[in-house]
């Protein structure tokens, strides 16, 4: 299933979750950095949020 | 003169009439929740220092809210999997809060079918309230939708879970069930239902982006109440004459979605999510007195004795050899994954355990990590490149170090990075470059944890098929059970076999 961190695509698979997604990308530790993850209508997401294919995330500042 | 007097007549009947027609209108509230996922404490969500959640918090603003209007309150599914305070229990004590809480209707997430369809038709049969699963087909238990009236209106709720139910959890845990399409599943019951209820709202566990082609191809639903993606909605999105909502996850808040409701049509709305946060004195009794009982029962279950070891069990040198420890977990996952081989990194096992008696609590925190199994076909060179890779920051002790089941290798840590490893054996015949072997090993790994690149090309070059409910699978993904994780599978194993004894069998030879 191919998603879409900061407009990167990434392979994960079915059943994982928006956590991988961001290993896979190396952009885990950008939220221990308390940087957020959000989809792309602009809502936040929790890390182990379900993804779909062709999903599109960014993880972001947070937002005020 | 007379024309004003007539102006103010008309205006006067204008607001006669407004307040009469409002006045047969009805106000109902919605609160929700979704992906609880066992979370009963508050607790700092990574990278935040705020406490957020705690279900005595959320219970406790649920009553306030529900005296102010006739009120429901729903659960978009995965209440369980996730904290031990609902895995330990197996959902037990998840069903009773929410019968304390007095949930009125709840759909079945995916998660819910992680421990298994005996325990799914036990916790079902203990719910207060109805669980709902339209699109499910084989599990007599559940029902497709329940229609529920407040103040003289009448709300249908429909139930319907993703589709990709069987390539998330085990497949024998959905052995014998269907997940047919929750559109045509959605548009069916409407069809059934638009003319004898007022409010028609799906109780959705398909995920936001689902949840918005829902709302566009299904005419007839006022309000999607969804889950599944972790989705923090903040205000109720509108698509068409649709309304989506959805209350993040782990019960860090509670969604709120007031209506007025006239003739069957929703005339007003108002949305919002309440931030769960501990207040002192805030709590709700009744469910902080459901929170205690089941965590003093946890640190009970997790001191269970489970069976006894022969002999020292090494986690101190995963990270530099083989260990008796680490062939333990590998040959356990070889097995549940039926898997040729399995490669896992070294640093994700983290103590030792004594020789004696086993209680849960070691295993726990020897696998302290949330890592399941997956499977993913590999060639032989890129096993050997995986290898390479474990073995290259040795002189450092990194995590990387890898413990192996089904295969051995010996390796030369003074020779350069990348050219360290010789004479691999699997299954006792050298390793052929060319031929594909099933290799298990944990998700983190699967996903390039620990620098491990050789899972994420396979799954980069695997084509995708689609599986059964439409879901696309990948051709090199043989196994993938999200529903337990490692150290739940040997736990398990331990209890099987009651009496362990690991050796070291020179699967990783250090050669000078």
């Amino acid at each position: 299933m191919k998603v879409y961190v900061n407009q990167k695509s990434v392979d994960v698979l079915p059943g994982m979750t928006v956590k991988h997604a961001l290993m896979s990308t190396g952009l885990f530790k950008e939220i221990e950095a308390s940087k957020k993850v959000y989809e792309e209508w602009g809502n936040e997401l929790g890390l182990d949020g379900a993804l779909s294919e062709g999903m599109k995330i960014y993880v972001k500042n947070c937002k005020t | 003169m007379k024309r004003l007097n007539t102006t103010i007549c008309c205006v006067f009947l204008f607001f006669l009439f407004a307040t009469f027609a409002y006045a047969q209108s009805s106000e109902i509230r919605i609160l929700h929740v979704n992906d609880f996922h066992g979370f009963v404490e508050p607790y700092k969500p990574l990278g935040s220092d705020e406490l957020l959640g705690g279900i005595p918090y959320l219970a406790s603003k649920a009553n306030e809210l529900r005296k102010e209007k006739p009120s429901l309150l729903l659960s978009a599914g995965d209440m369980i999997q996730g904290d031990n305070w609902a895995n330990l229990f197996l959902a037990e004590s998840v069903i009773e809060l929410m019968n304390g809480m007095r949930f009125d209707v709840m759909v079945l997430g995916n998660h819910e079918f992680d421990f298994g369809q005996g325990v799914l038709k036990k916790r079902i049969s203990e719910a207060r309230f109805p669980i709902l699963g339209a699109n499910v087909e084989g599990l007599d238990s559940i029902k497709p939708y329940a229609i529920k009236e407040l103040k003289g209106i009448r709300v249908a709720l429909i139930g319907i879970v993703t589709e990709d139910v069987p390539l998330a959890t085990h497949p024998r845990n959905v052995a014998g069930l269907r997940f047919i399409s929750h559109i045509e599943t959605a548009e069916k019951y409407i069809k059934e239902l638009k003319n004898k209820t007022d409010v028609i709202i799906v109780l959705s566990h398909i995920g936001y982006p689902a949840d918005r082609v829902l709302a566009e191809k299904v005419k007839g639903i006022d309000v999607i109440v969804g889950g599944h993606s972790h989705t923090k909605i903040t205000k109720p999105v509108s698509i068409g004459k649709t309304l989506i909502v959805q209350a993040w996850e782990h019960g860090k808040a509670l969604g709120v979605l007031d209506l007025t409701v006239k003739d069957g049509k929703i005339i007003k709305f108002e949305g919002h999510l309440e931030e769960i946060k501990p207040e002192k004195g805030k709590e709700d009794k009744a469910a902080l007195a459901i929170v205690k009982k089941y965590k003093e029962r946890v640190n009970a279950v997790l001191n269970e004795r489970i069976g006894e070891a022969a002999v020292d069990l090494d986690g101190e040198n995963v990270r530099k050899r083989e260990t008796n420890l680490g062939d333990f977990i590998a040959d356990i996952m070889r097995r549940a994954s039926e898997a040729d081989v399995t490669l896992i990194n070294g640093g994700g096992i983290r103590t030792s355990i004594k020789k004696g008696e086993v209680r849960m609590k070691e295993i726990y925190s020897a696998l302290p990590f949330d890592n399941y199994i997956v499977a993913i076909k590999l060639t032989g060179k890129q096993i050997k490149e995986a290898l390479e890779h474990g073995v290259s920051g040795v002189e450092n002790e990194e995590g990387r170090f890898p413990q192996v089941s089904g295969l051995t290798f010996k390796y030369s840590p003074p020779e350069k990075r990348g050219s360290r490893v010789k004479e691999v054996y699997i299954a006792g015949k050298p390793i052929d470059p060319d031929r594909t072997y099933i290799v298990a090993t944990n998700d983190f790994l699967a996903v390039g944890g620990d620098g491990y690149k050789a899972f994420g090309e396979a799954i980069k070059s695997s084509r995708d098929f689609p599986a059964i409910g439409g879901m696309m699978k990948g051709e090199k993904v043989v196994y993938s059970d999200s529903s337990r994780w490692v150290r739940d599978v040997v736990v398990e194993y331990i209890k099987e076999k009651k009496r362990i004894a690991p050796a070291m069998e020179g699967r990783i030879i250090e050669i000078r």
